[in-house]
């Protein structure tokens, strides 16, 4: 399966859990699939992570719908420290450094729309063409949200340096 | 040239700028503290993240769900399905949905039979995926270590009864790796080991005879390609995507045709 990591990371950075990232993936990868014949020719990695990320905006849609009706236990107070908790499970948990855990925190601090253009410019090594495909906005609208995002993590960056970030 | 843009700054860091444009503004940052220092940080916030965050990939057992999900998948997805569409979509008499039923019906069987039957039939299938599987987890999966054609085709003269088409198409995704013997249906294989991105390709070679093996197989979600060529029966097998696979068979048909007019 190409690009299934690049899959499966972007949607760890969208997804508030690593449960609901690999329902997110097999959800896309399986559309992908019956979609295959429609992509001949184009960018299979952005195709991909397109879907993914509408994947999640439908699990999101979906999650906030069903949070209108009250439920017997109370949900959003996990997801809630799911979304802070460092995106990793328990054993690589502990092997990550001390850096890793606050840019973690600091991603993860950020707006979505700031955290996506990141992880796909930075990590996932895409230009402005393929982000603008993935995020369905002009690439004018990716170069200015770039700039945001980094500017952003820049400030957090340096307030987490300074000591002055109020933990989460 | 004075300070340029913001964005048009970033675009030369992220590489989306033209050549020309580009040395422009190598000209201005060689002169200019500011901008070099705005550089620097992008360039420092990159190194962080890619350093940090690059951590993630999909977890085995995701992979393996999500292969058995396109294996049903490919099963059960029913090409008759436009024939289906067709014959509904027309006004017809009660007996004619009962009818198409049962064509779509048949068609399923045939079309799982076609999928399947060569597969179950074929203990040579079987047979490939364990050694290609076994390779995987062995220490060590390559026997000559090369990136380098002439150093393993040479090294399988003395090794095995055949000598496969052995070629790096780095520029095509598919590196040359190195080689290994195997043994296979009663003899010894040549074994030409390729890497594509992550994933490792085996392709086995060995002297063909009356049994051949289906063009194409997918059992335990690696995917197979066979086919034959001057006497020498192949086999790439990942699990890597079926499209990647057959894109690799393609290049070595072509290379192993080559050689024969040659």
């Amino acid at each position: 399966m190409p690009h299934l990591d690049a899959a499966y990371r972007f949607a760890r950075w969208l997804a508030r859990s690593p449960a609901e990232a690999d329902d997110v993936v097999q959800d896309a990868i399986l559309r992908a699939f019956r979609g295959f014949a429609a992509l001949r020719g184009g960018d299979a990695k952005a195709w991909l992570l397109a879907i993914v990320r509408n994947c999640h905006s439908t699990a999101v849609k979906n999650d906030r719908r069903r949070a209108f009706v009250p439920l017997p236990e109370e949900h959003d107070e996990q997801d809630g420290h799911a979304m802070i908790a460092t995106t990793a499970d328990p054993e690589s948990a502990s092997i990550l450094s001390d850096e890793q855990r606050t840019l973690d925190d600091l991603l993860l601090a950020l707006s979505e729309d700031y955290r996506e253009a990141l992880v796909l410019r930075e990590i996932e090594g895409m230009g402005y063409r393929e982000m603008a495909t993935v995020m369905e906005v002009p690439i004018g609208t990716v170069m200015s949200r770039l700039a945001r995002a980094r500017a952003a993590l820049k400030r957090q960056w340096l307030l987490a340096e300074r000591g002055t970030r109020v933990a989460p | 040239m004075s300070h340029p843009e913001p964005l048009l700054l970033q675009a030369y860091f992220d590489g989306e700028v033209d050549a020309l444009r580009a040395s422009e503004i190598e000209q201005h940052v060689d002169a200019c503290a500011d901008c070099r220092a705005l550089l620097e940080d992008l360039e420092q916030t990159r190194i962080a993240l890619r350093r940090n965050l690059s951590y993630l990939s999909a977890p085995a057992e995701l992979r393996s769900r999500l292969t058995r999900a396109l294996d049903r998948e490919s099963v059960s997805q029913v090409p008759q399905q436009s024939a289906w569409d067709r014959l509904r979509s027309r006004a017809r008499p009660f007996w004619f949905g009962a009818v198409s039923g049962g064509v779509a019906m048949a068609a399923v069987a045939v079309l799982a039979f076609v999928t399947w039957a060569p597969t179950l039939a074929n203990p040579l299938v079987d047979a490939v995926v364990g050694a290609h599987v076994r390779s995987l987890m062995s220490s060590h999966p390559i026997d000559v270590v090369s990136t380098d054609r002439h150093t393993v085709k040479p090294w399988f003269a003395g090794h095995t009864d055949v000598s496969p088409v052995v070629a790096d198409f780095e520029a095509r995704g598919f590196k040359l790796i190195g080689g290994r013997v195997d043994y296979l249906n009663h003899q010894r294989a040549a074994v030409v080991v390729y890497e594509h991105g992550p994933h490792v390709i085996n392709v086995f070679s060995w002297a063909e005879n009356r049994r051949a093996l289906p063009k194409r197989a997918t059992v335990d979600g690696y995917h197979q390609i066979s086919w034959r060529s001057s006497g020498i029966q192949y086999c790439a097998i990942s699990d890597t995507g079926a499209d990647e696979l057959l894109e690799l068979a393609g290049l070595l048909q072509d290379l192993g045709a080559r050689d024969v007019q040659g």
